[in-house]
Order: structure tokens, then C-alpha cells, then sequence
């Protein structure tokens, strides 16, 4: 039988071609990573672990700056049978906590602690503790953040009343901190006290415009969690100046044209109940006007919204006129509202978090270029008046 | 030749523009023009270059017509003779080739960065040109078909990716409109003009194409599908980075895919879709210019095959590549190249052009 020798060689050399075609070069199993979830920066304190091994001669130099948590799912489970007993036992995730001087150091460090390698793919927020960034700026603490190629820019950014490290511990074991924390800032449609989210990409375009801004608060007691208010970073240093508290936030939603959702409350003015009205749609603008070397802003925001509560008794029934009258209750406490996060920005500390800036910018590029290095300042001393008008569409599914 | 071709239609020569256009500039030409303009206007900038390349394209694609069947290499010393056109073929050929090193660069500190960190270098490069030189072998008949495929793909992934991006779009960030007059417009033409490298291919293909009197229409559609990209492209990035948080970006079209995070369909990142087809992008530049480096040697020293010289030319890009040290280094090779280009291709053109009414050689004879 003639046996065809060079089909057969073909053949096998294609087959040996098979092998060298598959797989990656560098692949890993995503079992055998560190996927961290969280990242948390801290004022550095050691834990005992550290202070236990660097007393036996495990010590590198390095200053103690900060401490970073990075908050790794799913937990090891081979792991978790072994530390029974323990707080940590039961729950979905894992703290780590390391301090130095630098965050590519402290993470390489991780690499000496644990057989799973770090992958920051799926960093979902990173928490920077309010006294950390009173030290630091935030330019300094994310430089390393901005510049990794594993850390997305669209990495969620929040500071923290206390230390980072607790607003990523969470009492209830099945949940997992980081996911809770971005959970909330999707919420932001339902309360005007929630901030837009602000992701890496945009706190870095921010930091880059040299404006003032905010950063959502969270405040957390033994694994509860709440977003409160707003930290306030200056322009020039990014450091952390002052808080704006939830009612601030409502108010400055009115000015930044953005309350999708949110209620306002109000007392009735004769019978002293409760009523409240719901925020379904706004319509905002922030007006500029430049005469000379005078600048001056006029707000003006229409909002839309169903009257949702009413605890008169008896019910008064919804009739035109006393619609009107509630309308105006309720813009009487947006305006106050507006009043006092106005006078918190312009007196208290003397920054422009409200967009103000960019509202010039857009209108009149050639004053803001004149004003831009000094636009705090500036803007601290510029009248602005406001104008609020509330429409009740709808009184719920009861006409009472 | 060994392969014989068939004539290219028109729609596969604007095809072989824009593969060749749409290349590694991409994910850094929104960096490079706002850098120039520093207001969000530059996407006038990217319409007026695609307008100043459109004129370019037409006069050079009117010299290629006076000269039908010949490519540049084979016309130039009808027209300088042999001398000159020696230089000038040679600066073609070193053209392409550099160019060709400068996408495999790109490609390498890509997916480097983003896909394969521990992968060596060339290892990733090595499977590209090997891929490359298997491709050129099959002839112009062979890439034109490749390109008919990677062409829809990338058009159908980018406009899906493009626009999801829309979540983090801020219309604030492309206002105020002209704030600063229309000097900085000016100022950014430099940077997008280089960007439209890739219609310089004319003056190899219109030799092979089926009705080289329609070469104007395959100019108009090759320049119009790259600007209108490049257009909703630098548009995206800026209205959601901001003209401020891009400039710091090395690679910012990529970053605008990872500025986002889109929950409930299959997938929720796209910059490894978007990164898919911009290797393909690069690799069909990549093979493009080797085999116009490839072709422009073979008719210079007069042989019928194209395989031996790319071969050599193959490993010379590869040299290439490897010269610039960082990317710093690689981006400037880049803006060098873009320049030679506006020599090579823009002035040059004009002046052959003239030159041959002037001379009166070739022109449309019966």
C-alpha cells in the first residue's frame, strides 16, 4: 500500500501545532486570585499582626503614612474552616490591612502574606478616610490609583466620617461592604440628598479644572452604614476643609438643576402637621450675568411633584386654593434650604462646589479665564439669587 | 507574479483607505489635539483636516490617473528620472516601513498595559508578523478580502461601544463653542491631520483597481468613514472626561471605555471589545503598509516577487520597532512620521503632479 508520507507529516506537524496554539501566556485561574473589591486609606496604624512581625525583624524601610485596607472576595474557603470562631468567620469577604508609604508598595507587600496575587480589575470604591485627606491631598493619596492599568477609572470615590477601615465592615455577613456602598449611590433618583457618583475619571477631570469639590460622606457606627452630607475638597490644596451636611446637600441640589427624586417636608402652617411633597422632575438654571467687573448669578428652578403626605386631621380637601398654599410652604423651606448651603459655601468656607464656575466658563470664557485662579474667593463675595417655583401635579392615588 | 490579481472594485479600495487610516492613532488623537487646542473645540479641528486630507486625496489620486497601471514606484522616473526617483521611492519605502514598526510599537505598549502584562513583548509581536507575512503572501486580492471582514466588525463594535458611553456624557463639557475665537481650531489642525495618514496607499492601489476613474469616489468614501469615527470619537471622550481629565490620559479613548460600567447586559466592560478591534485595526495598517513597503522594493530593484523582500523588510520592522525606549519615545516617532507624511504626501503629490503637466509626461492616452 503506498502510505501517503506527506499528508501523515503534515498532518502530524499540525497536530503538534495544536499544542503550542492553546492557552495564554500569563493566565491565571480566577480562583487563585485576590480579587479586592474596596480599597480604604486610612491615617497609618499598625495592626498587631504588623507590630508582632516587624518586632521579629519583619521590617522594611518605610515611613507609616497610611494604612490601606483592600477588601478581597470571595473569601478563601479552604480558609475559612481553619479560623472558626473567629469575627470574621462566616462572612463573604476579608480586610487586609497594611501600613507604609507607599500604596504599590503596601500592595506588592500583600504579595509576601498572601499566595493569592492582588488583581484590581474589579475595584468597585475606594474609601479615603476624612483625616487621611486632611494631611494629604487627594492628588498624592489617588496618584498611584489614577496611573494603575488593573484599577478602572470608573472606580467609585467616597470619603469617611471615621476610619475607612469601618465603613468597610458590615455586621451582616452576606453582604459585602463595597458592593452596599455602590449600591447606595444608585439611590441617588430617590433622595436629593445622595450626590451624583463621582468615579475616579470625573474626580480626576475635577481635580484637574482646579474647581472645589465634594465627595459623598459616609458616616458608619459598628457596621451600620449611612451616607450623611458631603466632604468639601479645596481647589488648590485638595485637601479635606469641612462637611456639608444632608440639608446642605438638598439645598445644593436645587442649585445644580439635578433633584430627580427627594422629598420636602414641611409643617402645615395652622394645624402644625406634617406634609410633604414629592420631587418627580426639576428644571434648573443657573444664570451668569457680567456687567463690568461685576458678576452675578440668578437661579431659577421649576420644579415638578406629587403632595404625597398629609397628616391633617380633619382632611382638608385638595381644592385649588389650598394647593396653592402648600406650594408655597414648600417653596418657602426649598429656599431655605438653598439659603443656608448658599451661605455655608460663600461664608462658611469660602468655595464654589455648586458649579457656579463652570456655568461662567460656559457663558463667559473670557471673564473666567480673568477669574479662574482666584475663583473661591471671588466667588464668596458674588451676590446670588434664587428663585424657586414648586407645581403640585398630582395628589397620589387619594384626592383627600 | 505568482499571484496573479484580480482589479479591485472601488468599494475595496475606500476599504483598504480606511484600514489603513483607522489605526493606532486613535486611542491617543483625542489626547494629541485637545493638548494643541486646550478648548473643547477640537472636533472642528478633526472636520476641517478631514476636508484639507479629502483635497489632498484628489490631487494626488489626479496624478495616479495620468499614469493608469503604474504605481508610484513605477511612474516616478517618467517624470524626474531615474535619479531622483530612486530618492523618492526609497523615502516611500523607508516610510512604510517605519510607519509599519511604529503600529507594532503601539500595539506592543497597548497590550502590554491593558491585556497581557506578563507576556513578553514579542511574544505578542512575533504572532503578529508571522500573521502579517502569511496574509501579504496571499496577494492584494487576499488582504482586500480580510479587510471587506475586519472592516463591519470594527464599524459594528465601535458604534456599540461608542455609544454606551453615552451614560457618562456631559454636553457642559464640550461648551462654551469657540469661547476662545477660532485661533485654537487653528492650532489643532497639526495633530488631527496626522491622524488621517493612510490615503498615501493610493498611490500604490489605484494601480490595481478596476476603474481607477472612480478613484475620487473611493478617496471621498475612504476619507469620510475614518473622520466621521475620529468625530464621534473625540466628541465622546471629551464631553465625558472633559477636556481637564483627558489631558492626562496616556491612552484616553480606552479610558473613556473603562470610565464606565454597564449593568445588565451580557457584557459590563467594553475596553477588551473595543481594545479586540483596534488590534485589528492595527494589524490590517500593519499589513498594509508592508506590503506597500514590500511591492515599492520589488518594482525598485526590478524583481517580480514581493516575498523575499518582505521578508527582509519584516525583520527590519521589527528592528524598528524596538528602537524607541519608552512610550514617550514611540509617541514622537509618531509625530515625526505624521510629519514626513505631510512632505511626502501632501506637498509632494502636488509637485509631481505638476511637474508631469509641466513635463508633459503621461496623461490619459487613448
Amino acid at each position: 500500500m503506498n502510505i501517503p508520507w506527506k499528508k501523515l507529516i503534515l498532518f502530524s506537524v499540525s497536530l503538534c501545532m495544536l499544542f503550542t496554539q492553546t492557552g495564554c501566556w500569563s493566565s491565571k485561574e480566577i480562583e487563585d486570585l485576590g480579587v479586592y473589591v474596596a480599597l480604604g486609606i486610612d491615617v497609618a496604624e499598625q495592626t498587631e499582626f504588623e507590630k508582632d512581625v516587624n518586632a521579629h525583624g519583619g521590617h522594611y524601610p518605610k515611613e507609616n503614612n497610611i494604612t490601606a485596607t483592600v477588601q478581597i472576595v470571595p473569601k478563601d474557603s479552604s480558609k475559612s474552616n481553619s479560623q472558626q470562631g473567629s469575627p470574621s468567620a462566616g462572612k463573604s469577604y476579608f480586610n487586609e490591612q497594611l501600613t507604609g508609604d507607599s500604596l504599590l508598595e503596601i500592595f506588592r507587600q500583600f504579595a509576601l502574606r498572601r499566595d493569592r496575587p492582588l488583581i484590581g480589575h474589579h475595584l468597585k470604591v475606594i474609601v479615603v478616610s476624612q483625616e487621611i485627606s486632611r494631611k494629604y491631598s487627594l492628588e498624592q493619596l489617588l496618584d498611584f490609583v489614577l496611573r494603575d492599568n488593573d484599577i478602572r477609572p470608573s472606580c467609585l470615590v467616597v470619603v469617611s466620617d471615621e476610619k475607612a477601615i469601618d465603613a468597610l465592615y458590615s455586621n451582616d455577613p452576606s453582604e459585602i461592604p463595597a458592593f452596599y456602598l455602590t449600591g447606595l449611590v444608585d439611590n441617588s433618583y430617590l433622595s436629593n440628598k445622595i450626590m451624583p457618583a463621582v468615579s475616579l475619571a470625573k474626580l480626576d477631570a475635577t481635580m484637574q479644572s482646579g474647581q472645589s469639590f465634594l465627595l459623598q460622606n459616609v458616616i458608619s457606627y459598628k457596621g451600620e452604614h449611612k451616607f450623611s452630607g458631603a466632604g468639601i475638597y479645596d481647589s488648590k490644596t485638595k485637601r479635606h476643609i469641612g462637611t456639608l451636611s444632608q440639608t446642605d446637600l438638598e439645598g445644593l441640589s436645587w442649585l445644580q438643576e439635578r433633584p430627580k427624586g427627594g422629598v420636602i417636608k414641611t409643617y402645615d402652617a395652622r394645624t402644625g402637621s406634617t406634609i410633604v411633597y414629592e420631587i418627580k422632575h426639576t428644571k434648573g438654571k443657573i444664570i451668569p450675568t457680567v456687567h463690568g467687573d461685576d458678576i452675578s448669578f440668578h437661579v431659577k428652578v421649576e420644579s415638578e411633584g406629587w403632595f404625597m403626605e398629609d397628616w391633617a386631621v380633619p382632611e382638608i380637601p385638595g381644592d385649588e386654593d389650598y394647593i396653592h398654599k402648600l406650594e408655597e410652604e414648600f417653596k418657602k423651606i426649598a429656599e431655605q434650604q438653598v439659603k443656608q448651603a448658599l451661605d455655608k459655601m460663600q461664608h462658611k468656607y469660602k468655595v464654589d462646589v455648586g458649579g457656579f464656575g463652570e456655568k461662567l466658563r460656559i457663558k463667559y470664557p473670557k471673564v473666567w479665564k480673568k477669574v479662574k485662579p482666584d475663583w473661591d474667593k471671588t466667588f464668596s463675595e458674588i451676590p446670588i439669587t434664587y428663585d424657586i417655583k414648586i407645581k403640585i401635579k398630582n395628589q397620589g392615588s387619594s384626592t383627600e | 507574479m505568482k499571484h496573479p490579481y484580480t482589479p479591485i472594485t472601488t468599494t475595496q479600495a475606500a476599504i483598504m483607505i480606511i484600514n489603513y487610516m483607522l489605526g493606532a492613532g486613535i486611542l491617543t488623537l483625542p489626547r494629541t489635539t485637545v493638548e494643541a487646542v486646550n478648548t473643547p473645540d477640537v472636533w472642528m479641528s478633526i472636520i476641517i483636516s478631514g476636508l484639507i486630507i479629502l483635497l489632498i486625496g484628489f490631487i494626488m489620486v489626479k496624478l495616479c490617473r495620468r499614469f493608469p497601471g503604474k504605481t508610484v514606484f513605477q511612474f516616478v522616473p517618467e517624470i524626474t528620472g531615474k535619479w531622483i526617483a530612486m530618492l523618492i521611492s526609497m523615502a516611500i519605502i523607508l516610510y512604510f516601513v517605519v510607519i509599519s514598526a511604529f503600529e507594532v510599537r503601539v500595539l506592543a505598549e497597548v497590550t502590554n498595559l491593558y491585556l497581557l502584562e506578563r507576556t513578553p513583548t514579542w511574544g505578542i509581536v512575533m504572532g503578529f508578523m508571522w500573521i502579517g507575512i502569511y496574509l501579504i503572501s496571499g496577494g492584494l486580492n487576499a488582504i482586500v478580502r480580510l479587510f471587506e471582514i475586519i472592516l463591519p466588525i470594527t464599524i459594528v463594535i465601535f458604534v456599540i461601544a461608542i455609544l454606551l458611553s453615552s451614560k457618562v456624557f456631559e454636553i457642559n463639557n464640550l461648551r462654551p463653542v469657540l469661547g476662545e475665537g477660532f485661533m485654537p481650531v487653528i492650532k489643532g489642525l497639526k495633530p488631527s491631520l496626522l491622524s488621517y495618514t493612510g490615503y498615501e496607499i493610493m498611490f500604490v492601489i489605484m494601480a490595481y483597481m478596476k476603474n481607477p476613474e472612480k478613484g475620487n469616489k473611493a478617496m471621498i468614501w475612504g476619507t469620510a468613514i475614518p473622520s466621521l469615527i475620529y468625530l464621534v470619537t473625540v466628541i465622546m471622550v471629551v464631553g465625558s472626561l472633559s477636556i481637564n481629565g483627558m489631558k492626562t490620559r496616556t491612552w484616553p479613548t480606552l479610558d473613556l471605555m473603562r470610565s464606565f460600567e454597564i449593568q445588565g447586559l451580557i457584557f459590563e466592560r467594553f475596553e477588551s471589545l473595543l481594545l479586540v478591534i483596534w488590534i485589528m485595526q492595527i494589524f490590517s495598517t500593519f499589513t498594509v503598509t508592508l506590503y506597500g513597503a514590500s511591492i515599492g522594493s520589488a518594482q525598485l530593484f526590478k524583481r517580480k516577487e514581493i516575498l523575499g523582500a518582505m521578508f527582509i523588510l519584516v525583520a527590519l520592522i521589527y528592528f524598528i520597532a524596538f528602537l524607541p525606549n519608552d512610550v514617550n519615545q514611540t509617541f514622537a516617532l509618531g509625530d515625526f512620521l505624521g510629519k514626513v507624511s505631510v512632505c511626502l504626501f501632501a506637498i509632494l503629490p502636488a509637485l509631481l503632479l505638476l511637474l508631469s503637466v509641466v513635463r508633459k509626461k503621461g496623461g490619459q492616452k487613448k
